[in-house]
């Protein structure tokens, strides 16, 4: 469970965010849906605790970031914008590092290691060190280290930027299956596909603030377009930034 | 202060670093400069001395016929005269003589006169190599030229002390400790070069090198207070940094072993206590310089930017040393409270066998130790700060 109150953020002159509110519920799938510089990703960094709103909150399970970052930093799980990787480590001490850093350790760790290999089929570049990984290895890396300590809440910032089909449907089963767990699951985008294919509810920004929310049906009654893609324009008033 | 995962954030930057061909070259090559720099310079020094004493000076002769008295002398006290060159300025311009001693057709006569009889000795006064030749010809010449005027004022019913106005005698300070000191006056630069040099690596790459990646947004989205991210960052460095102190340490207590100083008139007592003693002064300086390194490259743009900052912040240190070196000066309690440059003077102390006070140490590391926890207390700050993490 993620709330989002009344966030504002500038950066000197530029204004990111004025006044961002929005829920993202259990056992659904959120997509924040919004063009490029629309606030998504500044909108995100802010719910995962490295920048600092200049108004507003944003609580996770209740637990409120600007009171107990660490806490509410735990029950997250991250595919932050920028996913790099350490060259020089293995994707098991990716894994191993990240869950340590959650407080897990020992054999329940390396289990939970072998898990999420499994789960993600990264049985044969496990142990190899990640310089030189494709662009997919390098998302299971990272969706792997968001996924560590089997976070109850979790968020992506555009998880399938960058990947080819197949990696793009593998990614995709994999949100619907964490939906299914009963998690909270919120991702930024701005692809139509996406949202479509995968979405129960679609945020909906554009200029630093939330311009429709609700499902994909309703979106589409809301503004009376046929198309999702017609309605997101509706939505936000023009053409900019569509990729 | 919170630093909860502290140690896993730590043991992370270490295992990844060690893995780090620049950074390990860095902390284990770089440090072994000095020694094998100190070991060159005793040898080459070695060997001149060696050469100066044993070999007989050659001192070639030019007009020896017209002089033979004088001729006679030199080879009594040991000179091998021969013939010199054609032309002995140019054969000394050259190099191919160390010096030549030049006496004109007119030395008889004005010997027999009882008027100073000229000669000329042929040198390059820039080449160090043939100073000692020309101090024992110079040596050679003018005892003989003592000796003349003697005989001179005796046959006249002189006594020759009367033509002695001066008894002067040297009384020469230096210790075999106190030459060797002259020598080891580059290992204080040395110490701190290892103290900053050790770590550089580490500090770029946890820092700018973690932005560059990407991997700093990820780092610190997890639950760990920042505190910890930063302290470990800089424990990682001084980890390094410490590694090549030691060996650099290690590495000039063992080139006296390896050569034969003490026959040379050089003694260095380099023994394991003074060795610690030196260890220990340099920690607190250490961990400074690995928390200003953390706090320079997390400000840098990228590597190369870091890398290009902490080159430049490297010789800071040396200034101090490098101007006062030219100037005599005393050392005074204050001069402990300049970070490096007490360490230095302190060591330089230690490594010539003059006492060095244990308050002036205590003093020295204290000063060091305070500027050190203000900058990690800063570092540590900067790494709380979302516009130097994540800011433009």
């Amino acid at each position: 469970m993620i709330q989002l109150r009344d966030l504002h953020k500038s950066f000197g002159p530029v204004r990111a965010l004025a006044g961002v509110t929005f829920d993202v519920a259990d056992g659904r799938i959120t997509g924040l849906l919004g063009p490029n510089g629309a606030g998504k990703t500044t909108a995100l960094r802010i719910l995962y605790g490295v920048l600092d709103p200049d108004r507003g909150s944003a609580t996770v399970d209740g637990v409120d970031l600007a009171a107990s970052r660490l806490e509410a930093q735990r029950r997250l799980g991250v595919l932050p914008h920028s996913h790099g990787l350490y060259p020089r480590l293995t994707a098991r001490e990716h894994l191993r590092y990240f869950g340590r850093l959650h407080g897990r350790g020992g054999p329940a760790l390396e289990a939970r290691i072998e898990e999420l290999a499994a789960l993600l089929d990264m049985g044969e570049f496990l142990d190899r060190r990640t310089d030189g990984f494709s662009q997919g290895q390098k998302l299971k890396v990272a969706l792997g280290k968001a996924l560590v300590h089997d976070p109850r809440n979790v968020v992506l910032d555009e998880p399938t930027s960058g990947l080819d089909v197949a990696g793009t449907r593998a990614v995709r089963a994999l949100l619907r299956r964490l939906r299914d767990d009963g998690r909270c699951i919120l991702f930024s985008t701005h692809v139509m596909q996406e949202v479509s294919a995968l979405c129960d509810r679609v945020v909906v920004i554009a200029r630093g603030q939330v311009v429709a929310d609700g499902t994909p049906d309703d979106l589409r009654r809301a503004t009376g377009r046929e198309s999702l893609e017609d309605a997101f324009v509706a939505a936000i008033g023009s053409e900019e930034g569509l990729g | 202060m919170r630093l909860d995962h502290l140690g896993v954030v730590l043991r992370k930057e270490v295992a990844d670093n060690l893995r780090d061909r620049r950074a390990v070259a860095m902390a284990l090559l770089f440090p072994l400069l000095g020694p094998v720099l100190l070991a060159v310079t005793f040898s080459v020094v070695a060997r001149q001395a060696r050469s100066a004493e044993e070999r007989p000076l050659t001192l070639p002769v030019a007009g020896a016929d017209h002089a033979p008295h004088l001729v006679q002398f030199l080879r009594g006290a040991g000179a091998d005269v021969v013939e010199a060159p054609a032309d002995p300025e140019g054969a000394v311009r050259a190099g191919d003589r160390d010096l030549v001693l030049v006496v004109p057709p007119e030395f008889g006569a004005r010997l027999r006169e009882g008027r100073p009889a000229p000669v000329r000795l042929v040198i390059d006064e820039s080449r160090q190599s043939a100073h000692a030749a020309v101090e024992r010809a110079r040596a050679m010449l003018s005892a003989w030229s003592r000796q003349t005027g003697a005989l001179r004022l005796m046959a006249r019913g002189v006594h020759p002390a009367a033509a002695e106005a001066l008894a002067l005698e040297t009384v020469d300070l230096s210790t075999p400790e106190s030459r060797a000191g002259l020598l080891l006056s580059m290992l204080p630069y040395f110490l701190v070069v290892a103290v900053f040099v050790g770590g550089m690596y580490v500090a770029i790459d946890t820092t700018a090198g973690e932005r560059e990646r990407q991997t700093l947004e990820p780092l610190l989205l997890h639950p760990v207070p920042r505190e910890s991210v930063a302290l470990a960052k800089v424990a990682a460095t001084a980890l390094f940094a410490t590694l090549a102190l030691a060996e650099t340490i290690v590495g000039f207590g063992l080139v006296p072993a390896a050569l034969p100083l003490e026959r040379l008139g050089f003694s260095i007592r380099l023994d394991p206590g003074m060795l610690l003693r030196t260890f220990v002064l340099f920690l607190p300086l250490l961990l400074l310089a690995s928390a200003l390194q953390v706090l320079v490259a997390v400000r840098a743009r990228g590597f190369k930017a870091a890398q290009a900052s902490l080159s430049f912040l490297m010789l800071v240190p040396a200034l101090p040393s490098a101007v006062l070196a030219l100037v005599p000066f005393k050392l005074r309690p204050w001069m402990m409270l300049v970070p490096s440059f007490g360490e230095q003077q302190l060591v330089l102390r230690l490594v010539r066998g003059e006492p060095v006070a244990a308050g002036l140490q205590a003093l020295s590391m204290g000063a060091s130790a305070l500027y050190a926890l203000l900058l990690v207390a800063a570092a540590a700050r900067l790494f709380r700060s979302e516009r130097s993490m994540f800011g433009k």
